[in-house]
């Protein structure tokens, strides 16, 4: 599914991927963990592709393709999905428009019929229904005065809705409270089949109570220091970085 | 220059002479300077444009137009008021007139000539302060449209503004009265268009009385062709208690100004005046607002945005003036502008002047590009860049455009607006 070799990024010349290794399968859920300023959330954007930051050396390979010469629309024509650690506001666009905009961008770009607004709504109805959402959301202006945890909410139902192949989830779980974590949960837990991999970057092991991972790495100074199952992240839980940090200067 | 003043003048001596208010505005003709680039209201504003044409007096082009040609315009149904000026000129014949409870619509001419109630006070808001347009707009002005309203009326009256000639650099001077009564509620729908390319000007003058506890809605579009000059003038006064509430959203014209004039002379009125403007190529959209609270107790908010592109040129020029005795105003002015290119240019100027001591005003302005997170979370999702960036500023422009109150107004601004930024977006 996803394959990282030795990636090195900067932003405004700063280096903050200095040799990151990851191999994904289909299937596979992967935590990544770690301290801040590891680089967590760079590289959920370099997956993105968002264009600020610099790719100095590396490669990223997603199914065969060379993700790194894909512009981020190109991406998510190919299935891939960033749930935002900060979602934008997007003032005066309707939240309902956004989404079957973006449905219907990805579906054309894939040679697919595009889905009226009737049999959009239909489809955007179920998935809020499975999700126990609010319908309200639907109408008003995407993410425009909406709390943190609807912002979340919103884009757990953006990416039900468009089934990517690879899942990136920032942060998603930082500022829930319980019951929008578990919802959050819900919605990654339905995706889960053999053909979808995802990547959930998280601070906290409680997110991981939720959502299983078949691995777990912890991410620090750029690079991947350890790997291991989920009875890593418990470990991570019980004792901090600190240690691994400390093992991997010595 | 002064050949612009001469010019005026002899298109005023020469135009029919049908009722005494015109010998106002050709005595202000004799008197007025013209505008230029020294005087603060014009400072902005580029002139040359208007001066270096002599237009000639538009005349009534009976037969031009048929009813069917209206009805492709309107954005009201087609049983209800649609009053169609066609060069300024009230025409009958292509306007829908069905009588209606509470409603009175008339052309101007034959409301002066039959001293229709409240006639007396044309004029009386536009005289104070007629620059050489102003003076022209009387001194040409013969037909116009008169209404009043003494009910809460349901069903919205519209109004279109048309320019359209046979001729070129044709000059119409609409002329539009209002008088809402006590009480009474209306919603005005006024739309400037053209059929024709043609260089023409319009510079019209609107005069709004709001009685006490009056209510008007009134969203205004303006998508003349590229070519126009659009000047208008609109008037606003407000007794006691009541409410007006204005969207004028200002898309079309190589040159256009739009000048907002609002008086509270009752307490505890409210008015909302919002605008929007899109200036791309050689356009220029020019606002300019003098809101005048000389009583207490009323509130105002005055709220503007416009999209500047290639080489376009805006103009926001907002002053609210709070006189010593009108303590316990409430007025918020705001101006935020988008602007996609670097020739694009903006030269806004919000101001509050106040000379009452217990009073909320504020105003702000705020001048800015494409939001580069806005454009990378909608790219992320799907959609290519060119229709994320046009997104993003109809998104901009929707939450002004939601203002008109008015649906079939605001998807006719919404899809004018997706029609030109379209092709600009997908060469960002």
């Amino acid at each position: 599914m996803l394959s990282i070799k030795d990636l090195q990024a900067s932003i405004n010349g700063k280096e903050i991927l200095k040799g990151l290794s990851l191999e994904m399968g289909a299937g596979e859920v992967h935590a990544i963990m770690g301290p801040n300023g590891s680089g967590k959330s760079t590289l959920s954007k370099v997956l993105a592709g968002r264009e600020e930051y610099e790719v100095t050396s590396g490669t990223v390979t997603y199914q065969g393709v060379n993700l790194l010469e894909l512009s981020p629309e190109e991406r998510a024509h190919q299935g891939i999905f960033m749930a935002f650690q900060y979602p934008v506001e997007l003032p005066g666009v309707n939240n309902t428009y956004f989404m079957q905009a973006s449905l219907n961008a990805i579906r054309k770009a894939r040679g697919e019929p595009e889905l009226n607004s009737l049999n959009f709504m239909k489809l955007v109805r179920t998935k809020l229904k499975a999700l126990e959402m609010d319908e309200s959301l639907l109408k008003r202006a995407v993410n425009t005065g909406f709390s943190g945890g609807e912002m979340k909410r919103n884009e757990i139902l953006q990416m039900t809705l468009l089934e990517p192949r690879l899942s990136i989830l920032d942060e998603t779980d930082s500022g829930l409270d319980i019951d929008a974590l578990r919802m959050v949960s819900m919605g990654v837990n339905s995706l889960r089949s053999p053909e979808r991999s995802m990547l959930v970057i998280t601070h906290y092991q409680r997110l991981l109570d939720y959502i299983q991972p078949d691995y777990v790495h912890v991410l620090s100074g750029g690079r991947i220091i350890r790997s291991g199952d989920k009875s890593l992240a418990l470990e991570l839980e019980e004792k901090g970085y600190g240690w691994l940090q400390e093992e991997a200067a010595a | 220059m002064s050949a612009a003043l001469n010019h005026y003048q002899a298109l005023a001596a020469a135009a029919p002479q049908t009722h005494a208010y015109q010998a106002i505005g050709r005595e202000r003709l004799s008197l007025v300077e013209l505008p230029n680039r020294k005087q603060e209201a014009w400072r902005y504003t580029p002139l040359a444009p208007v001066l270096d044409h002599q237009f000639t007096a538009a005349s009534r082009e009976e037969g031009l137009l048929e009813p069917e040609d209206i009805a492709s315009l309107r954005v009201t149904p087609a049983d209800h008021v649609c009053i169609v000026l066609l060069n300024g000129f009230f025409m009958p014949e292509l306007s829908t007139l069905p009588p209606q409870v509470g409603l009175e619509v008339l052309d101007l001419e034959q409301a002066i000539q039959h001293s229709a109630i409240g006639i007396e006070r044309l004029g009386s808001l536009s005289g104070a302060c007629l620059d050489l347009f102003g003076a022209v707009n009387a001194a040409l002005t013969g037909s116009g449209a008169y209404l009043r309203v003494t009910e809460k009326l349901t069903q919205p009256v519209e109004i279109i503004h048309l320019n359209y000639s046979f001729e070129s650099e044709v000059l119409s001077n609409p002329r539009v009265l209002v008088q809402v009564a006590a009480n009474a509620r209306l919603n005005l729908i006024e739309q400037h268009a053209q059929f024709a390319d043609l260089l023409s000007m319009s510079n019209g003058v609107t005069e709004i009385f709001l009685s006490e506890g009056a209510q008007l809605l009134h969203p205004r579009l303006q998508h003349d062709s590229v070519r126009t000059r659009h000047l208008s003038h609109l008037y606003v006064q407000q007794a006691a208690t009541s409410v007006y509430k204005g969207t004028s959203l200002a898309l079309g014209s190589a040159w256009s100004r739009t000048e907002f004039h609002l008086d509270f002379v009752g307490e505890h009125a409210h008015c909302e005046l919002n605008g929007f403007y899109l200036a791309g190529e050689q356009q220029m959209q020019a606002m300019h607002l003098d809101v005048l609270h000389s009583v207490p107790n009323c509130t105002s908010r005055e709220t503007f945005k416009g999209i500047l592109y290639g080489h376009g040129k805006g103009v926001f020029d907002g002053n609210i003036l709070v006189k010593k005795d009108a303590q316990k105003t409430d007025a918020r002015l705001s101006n935020d502008n988008l602007l996609l290119s670097r020739e694009a240019e903006i030269d806004t100027k919000p101001r509050l002047e106040i000379y009452a001591d217990d009073v909320q005003c504020s105003h702000g302005t705020t001048v800015g590009q494409i939001d580069p997170e806005m454009l990378f979370y909608l790219r992320a999702r799907g959609i290519p860049k060119a229709e994320a960036t046009s997104l993003i500023c109809q998104g901009f422009a929707a939450e002004l455009i939601a203002h008109c109150e008015y649906p079939a107004l605001e998807a006719k601004a919404l899809s004018i607006l997706q029609e030109r930024l379209a092709p600009v977006a997908a060469k960002l």
